[in-house]
């Protein structure tokens, strides 16, 4: 590794300084980035890593500190390509269109169509051929993961030496990533460099080169090869000294207990009965799981799964009638199907709360379980009248699920819930999912990481790529190959 | 890979969401009203500015009479304003308010000038509000067309129909006892046309503050899916909301005509406009989710001040619309300086 002249790096940030009201956010941050490399920016949710981003591809300013872009400290911010956590399309414009902006205009002001669908075909390809067929979309058609891979693409394809991904894979399917993964390295041959932000230590592993490790605004690790620091370095650098040694107090996430309840889910051929304390997978392309959690849900209005609780038939006419019974949700696309982006934290927590317990006035409990919920998930908030985007995207994420812990959900259906959450808090996760099966409720979450499913599941139903059912998993054949092997995801 | 690593317990920061907890000030503590209602303040600072540079020409700015005449006049303002207040805050708009206003005036007139007593008729009046602002809830609801849309729409029928009924005459309102709606005292020693205000803007403001509704209200604004997944009844929210400000428009008409005594067909067209633009100098966005009662009440007030001042000054009162957009331009600049702040 090639430590020495700062001549050779693409970016070189130090000292960065930024607070936000009263809270300092980074302290003397550093990150180095040398040319050609795939690096590595790592801490817990809160840390840092996205306003270090922001404040390095110009979109915030920072207090104090210095940047320099291959040795000059006044660069053009077009030398970097950036994807921001939380995506940033413009909805009504297609997917061609979104990709080549700003739009190159001749004499007469127009833009030559025939050009940018072409550029945006060839920039889509890079990462997947498939993708072409979505360049007459609008923005807003596409589903999370599709708007991800998009923005990806536009990174990619813009001809920066730099690129900054804020964690790009947790919208990512397995397969995605992968694809997303050989593409960075044929970029880093051409001598671009890549900074990853990532909660996936696995995907680290086999992806970058060096790592920068932030905790509570501070770079604690400075350009270490990954090759030399281990796992439980990492974690350890990341979480700070003490926590990893702390066991959590029995149950301290624990949601309030409620009766056993039997759940009951056909289609077509298949037709499952699953036990009080039943933790659900569901795996696979995100059609097939998506028809599960509306019927669970009620957000379908002909569902296309049957339903029987405790032995009855039943369906969920509204979102309101499952919630009053018992069925939470949480979904990891944050921005679109949970956060209440103008309200405040407190209004957040509360939401579901005041349509299942069908209150009128908004009561003065509320601000005590607000922040009793911020607790048990150990949720940095300044203020419960903040709001969300004051939160670290991992943050935001607790809140949802935050918001249904005081509930007792009988049923409680996960859509991707540890989106973007850092290694600590997908444990307590995985903890609450436990905690919430022993109270005798049942679990359905469809995750596209498989280690999560293999962990906690005992039955997983796998979908095929056009969300057709192709497999139900019990108990000791719930694997990761075998889920890969089921779903038709094999990279 | 998960396995190997060893992290459990969220002790460490469980101490720091202690910490942080202490510096969350319990709710209704001054210093959160202070917080809360910091815009609305500096709003109410604002207001006696401009009304501070006008007495330099006209110092009868401050006297009783004139504070008076500009509480009367900014009274039917205050009233539309609140009820388009709640359409933006659901990221909708109502520009048919400036129809219903004069349509309801009409119907009113016309039910007077039949013979029936002014309270009759005013409730022929809100009956107008009622159902022109749920002919534009179903609209947006059940037919999913844009708000803008469909209350333009309604605004062109209401006001052709306005004309319709009356031939394009105005009416003298004969019922002599009228003049009590607006001038009366129900509250011994507080006019009627304060306390309506007063009253208005408190139990708009109490309502999206304390009632679950309220907060919905905010919560469609803010993210329509998201709010429906929640379980809120975003289509019923989103139709109450044109049905308020269909009503709250009818009475502020009703208002308006019992000190002016006199309908006319045309008088809505104005209001609408400065109606939206309270809100928005209160502090609402169009883009929905925020915005408050007191401060579209403080808009409201706002634009009538600058009107009375214009007129006081003796400037030509073409130049009020002038003088009105200059203001929002700034009140909107002074709204996104303060958020690009914090
Ligand atoms: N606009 C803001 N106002 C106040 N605080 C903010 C604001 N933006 C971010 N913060 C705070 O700054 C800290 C760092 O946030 P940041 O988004 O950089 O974290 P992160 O490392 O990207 O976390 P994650 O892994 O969850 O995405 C958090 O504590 C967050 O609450
Ligand atoms: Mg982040």
């Amino acid at each position: 590794m090639s430590r020495s002249a700062s001549t050779t790096f693409v970016l070189e940030a130090t000292d960065i300084e930024k607070t936000f009201g009263a809270t300092n956010v980074l302290q003397k941050a550093r990150l180095r980035v040398a040319r050609g490399e795939i690096h590595a920016l790592l801490g817990g949710n809160g840390a840092g890593k996205s306003t270090l981003i922001r404040i390095v591809s110009g979109s915030l300013h920072r207090d104090a500190g210095a940047i320099q872009v291959s040795g000059q400290s006044n660069y053009d911010a077009g030398a970097i390509a950036v994807v921001f956590q939380e995506l940033a399309l413009l909805p009504d414009l297609t997917v061609a269109e979104n990709i080549c902006l700003p739009h190159r205009r001749d004499a007469f002001g127009r833009v030559d169509a025939r050009h940018m669908r072409a550029q945006a075909a060839r920039a889509l390809a890079v990462i997947d051929p498939a993708l072409i067929a979505l360049l007459a979309l609008p923005a807003s058609r596409l589903d999370l993961h599709q708007r991800q891979l998009v923005e990806i693409a536009r990174a990619l394809s813009s001809g920066a030496q730099l690129i900054l991904l804020d964690e790009p894979t947790a919208n990512l399917t397995f397969a995605d990533s992968e694809r997303l993964f050989t593409a960075l390295r044929r970029l880093t041959q051409q001598g671009i460099s890549i900074l990853l932000v990532s909660h996936r230590m696995s995907e680290i592993r086999t992806v970058a080169d060096v790592c920068t490790i932030l905790r509570d605004g501070k770079s604690v690790v400075d350009r270490r090869p990954l090759a030399e620091i281990s796992d439980e370095e990492i974690v350890r650098a990341m979480m700070g000294e003490g926590r990893e040694k702390a066991t959590a107090p029995a149950g301290a996430a624990a949601p309030a207990t409620s009766g056993g309840v039997t759940l009951g889910l056909a289609k077509d051929r298949l037709a499952l009965t699953l036990a009080p304390g039943s933790v659900l997978g569901l795996a696979g392309a995100p059609e097939g799981p998506a028809g599960v959690i509306a019927a669970l849900i009620g957000s379908a209005s002909h569902p296309a799964w049957s339903i029987t609780v405790n032995g009855e038939p039943r369906r969920f006419r509204s979102p309101a009638d499952a919630i009053r019974s018992g069925v939470g949700y949480v979904s990891g696309d944050r921005a679109e199907k949970g956060v209440l982006a103008t309200l405040p934290i407190v209004d957040n927590l509360a939401a579901a709360g005041r349509v299942a317990r069908k209150r009128w006035l908004v009561s003065s409990g509320e601000v005590q379980d607000a922040l009793g919920a911020l607790k048990r998930l150990a949720i940095k908030a300044n203020s419960l009248y903040a709001l969300p985007q004051t939160l670290s995207g991992g943050t935001q994420q607790k809140l949802l699920i935050a918001r249904w812990l005081d509930l007792a959900p009988k049923i409680l259906v996960l859509e991707e819930p540890t989106r973007g959450v850092d290694i600590g808090t997908k444990r307590e996760i995985y903890n609450i999912i436990g905690v919430v099966a022993a109270a005798g409720s049942i679990v359905v979450w469809w995750s596209t990481e498989f280690s999560e499913l293999a962990q906690t599941c005992d039955h997983v139903i796998a979908f095929d790529l056009h969300g057709a059912i192709s497999g139900l998993l019990k108990q000791d054949e719930i694997t990761e190959v075998a889920m890969t092997r089921a779903t038709g995801m094999a990279a | 890979m998960m396995e190997a690593l060893t992290v459990r317990g969220p002790e460490k920061n469980m101490a720091a969401s202690e910490e942080t907890s202490a510096a969350i000030p319990r709710s209704g503590s001054a210093s959160r009203l202070l917080a809360t209602y910091r815009s609305e303040i500096a709003l109410a600072v604002a207001i006696l500015l401009i009304m501070g540079v006008v007495s330099f020409w006209s110092p009868q700015v401050f006297s009783y009479g004139n504070i008076a005449n500009v509480a009367q006049s900014a009274a039917p303002l205050v009233i539309m304003a609140l009820g388009v207040l709640l359409v933006i805050i659901t990221s909708g708009i109502d520009l048919s308010v400036g129809s219903t206003f004069s349509l309801s005036g009409m119907v009113a007139g016309l039910a007077m000038s039949a013979g029936a007593a002014w309270p009759l008729a005013c409730v022929a009046g809100l009956a107008v509000g009622i159902a022109v602002g749920a002919i534009n809830g179903l609209l947006v609801t059940l037919l999913g067309l844009a708000p803008f849309v469909v209350t333009l729409i309604t605004y062109a029928v209401g006001a052709s129909l306005a004309f319709v009924i009356t031939d394009g005459h105005s009416i003298a309102l004969l019922d002599p006892t009228f003049y009590l709606l607006n001038g009366g005292q129900l509250i011994p020693g507080v006019t009627n046309y304060v306390m309506f205000c007063l009253l208005g803007t408190i139990a708009i403001e109490l309502g999206l503050r304390k009632l679950v509704m309220g907060r919905w209200v905010y919560a469609v604004g803010s993210n329509d899916k998201a709010s429906r997944l929640l379980g809120i009844p975003v289509n019923g929210i989103r139709a109450g909301v044109y049905v308020i400000a269909g009503l709250l428009a009818a009475f502020s008409s009703m208002l308006s005509l019992s000190y002016i005594s006199n309908s006319e067909a045309t008088s809505g067209a104005n209001m609408m406009l400065q109606a939206i633009a309270a809100c928005v100098i209160g502090g609402a966005s169009l883009f929905g989710g925020t915005g408050s009662a007191v401060g579209a009440a403080l808009g409201a007030i706002m634009i009538t001040v600058i009107q009375n001042g214009v007129n006081l000054i003796g400037i030509n009162s073409f130049w009020q619309g002038s003088v009105t957009g200059l203001v929002i331009l700034v009140a909107v600049l002074i709204d996104r300086l303060a958020k690009v702040r914090a």
